[in-house]
């Protein structure tokens, strides 16, 4: 399953390396100039994973660009990209919901692996996911079956009960509690 | 992991059956293998033979609770199974209301409801918004008890925290729901204050006598009996029937049957749902 990634990066050099590098390595990407221009781009389309540096220029930086990506959608993960200086920013974006960071320069080989922990945490998720449906679709069936059945057993309880008073009652002769009992059974 | 023998799966099996009533047969022997195995390493056991007599010494039961933790399932959802709550919301509570509001305008309306496999709370906290939603403003004007209980010391601890992550919550619960209801802070989503208030959990073995905890209008028992023996399952819902008021109402799983269980109830539909009723 290829992940769509959308990579946010003020500097055009590290934009075009991470393009470059991504889809070299088979994956779907898309790259914005800053968090306004990433921002637009999320509300148009769905990406699995936005990396995005921690800070550009403009409004919308690392931290407010993960937020947009979270409103949109839950599942989509954030790798931020930070400076050693600001590791504290990062853990605060790890807390606000990013799934990891990346230290400047980035490694790619670290961040290839961290998208293999997400691509194979999204086949987990989807696979539960399945299952769980599958579940659902089993559990309904079952239940209407089982609702059916137990009013049915109920309801016939119920005329059973109905029908051994009347066949115990000592009074009124055989055939009208015969007669009585069938139609108790044919109602 | 540690491998389990025949005789000792026998021993364990019914080791979890005296502390919890979950009635687990031979086929589960790779459930308690990948379960138990890091408690009996944990408790430097190198079997499970070993592991049941050191629990079977711990006064203070952490062994014993650390089991229950590891083999009872906490598969539940916010709105699992929407029936029993449009139940609840469109047929129960409107005519409780009509049965239980005094004639006084200034007595309140007492209504008691209790989850009996609470787990980590979705099904509590799901009533909890239904009776939030349904009673609104007027909430003040009712009296109302919301006890969840479970087996699982973890369960309830979680469950009294209202805490859950992405994966807990996302399935169920609909945005409008998640946004109005709980709020996020550190990656998880948290009860809000004004819902968490109305429920209280603590932890109950089914088995045991339960009836000191008085009588309830409503008992939602979902998909927990699954795990008990036809013997265990009869005592229970008799139990069930000793707690609820005459004209109470129990929901069960919605593949669960009370044919031939228990015949004080009977089974009665609304719309696509099924609940119980003492006869």
């Amino acid at each position: 399953m290829s992940m769509s990634i959308l990579v946010a990066d003020d500097d055009p050099v590290i934009r075009r390396l991470f393009e470059k590098r991504l889809q070299d390595a088979g994956y779907t990407v898309q790259v914005a100039e800053d968090g306004m221009q990433a921002g637009s781009i999320l509300a148009a389309s769905h990406f699995d994973v936005v990396i995005t540096d921690l800070v550009m220029p403009g409004d919308i930086g690392g931290i407010e660009l993960l937020q947009i990506a979270k409103d949109k959608d839950p599942l989509t993960e954030v790798i931020v990209v930070t400076a050693h200086s600001s590791i504290d920013t990062a853990v605060s974006a790890m807390k606000k919901g990013a799934a990891d960071y990346l230290e400047k320069p980035v490694n790619f080989d670290e961040l290839f692996l961290r998208l293999e922990k997400i691509n194979e945490l999204r086949s987990l998720i989807r696979n539960a996911d399945d299952l769980r449906n599958a579940m659902d679709v089993t559990e309904s069936t079952a239940a209407q079956t089982i609702g059916d059945l137990e009013l049915l057993v109920s309801d016939l309880q119920l005329k059973l009960d109905r029908v051994e008073e009347i066949l115990k009652r000592r009074e009124g002769n055989c055939e009208e509690r015969i007669a009585e009992s069938l139609s108790i059974i044919h109602e | 992991m540690i491998k389990i023998t025949p005789e000792e799966l026998k021993l364990i099996t019914g080791y979890i059956h005296d502390i919890s009533g979950i009635h687990l047969d031979a086929s589960k022997k790779y459930l308690l293998e990948t379960r138990l195995s890091a408690i009996a390493e944990e408790h430097g056991c190198t079997s499970y033979q070993e592991l049941y007599q050191k629990a079977k010494r711990d006064a203070r039961k952490v062994i014993e609770k650390q089991i229950i933790d590891a083999i009872s399932t906490n598969e539940t959802l916010f709105f699992r199974d929407n029936g029993p709550f449009e139940l609840l919301r469109h047929k129960i509570l409107p005519e409780l209301i009509d049965a239980r509001t005094p004639k006084s305008p200034r007595l309140k309306t007492p209504i008691r409801i209790w989850s009996a496999a609470a787990s980590t709370g979705q099904e509590v906290y799901s009533i909890a918004i239904v009776l939030k939603e349904l009673l609104g403003n007027d909430l003040s004007r009712f009296n109302i008890k919301l006890l969840g209980t479970d087996i699982s010391d973890a369960a309830i601890r979680q469950a009294s925290m209202g805490k859950y992550n992405k994966f807990e919550i996302e399935r169920g619960l609909a945005r409008d729901k998640l946004n109005k209801y709980f709020t996020l802070s550190g990656g998880y989503w948290k009860i809000k204050d004004e819902i968490r208030v109305m429920a209280t959990f603590r932890k109950l073995n089914l088995m045991l006598p339960f009836g000191a905890l008085g009588k309830f209008d409503i008992v939602f028992c979902r998909n927990v009996a699954i795990y008990f023996t036809l013997e265990d399952r009869k005592k229970l819902f008799n139990k069930i029937a000793d707690v609820l008021e005459p004209d109470g109402y129990l929901i069960i799983g919605s593949t669960e049957s009370l044919t031939g269980i228990c015949p004080r109830f009977v089974p009665k539909r609304h719309l696509r749902s099924i609940y119980y009723q003492l006869k």
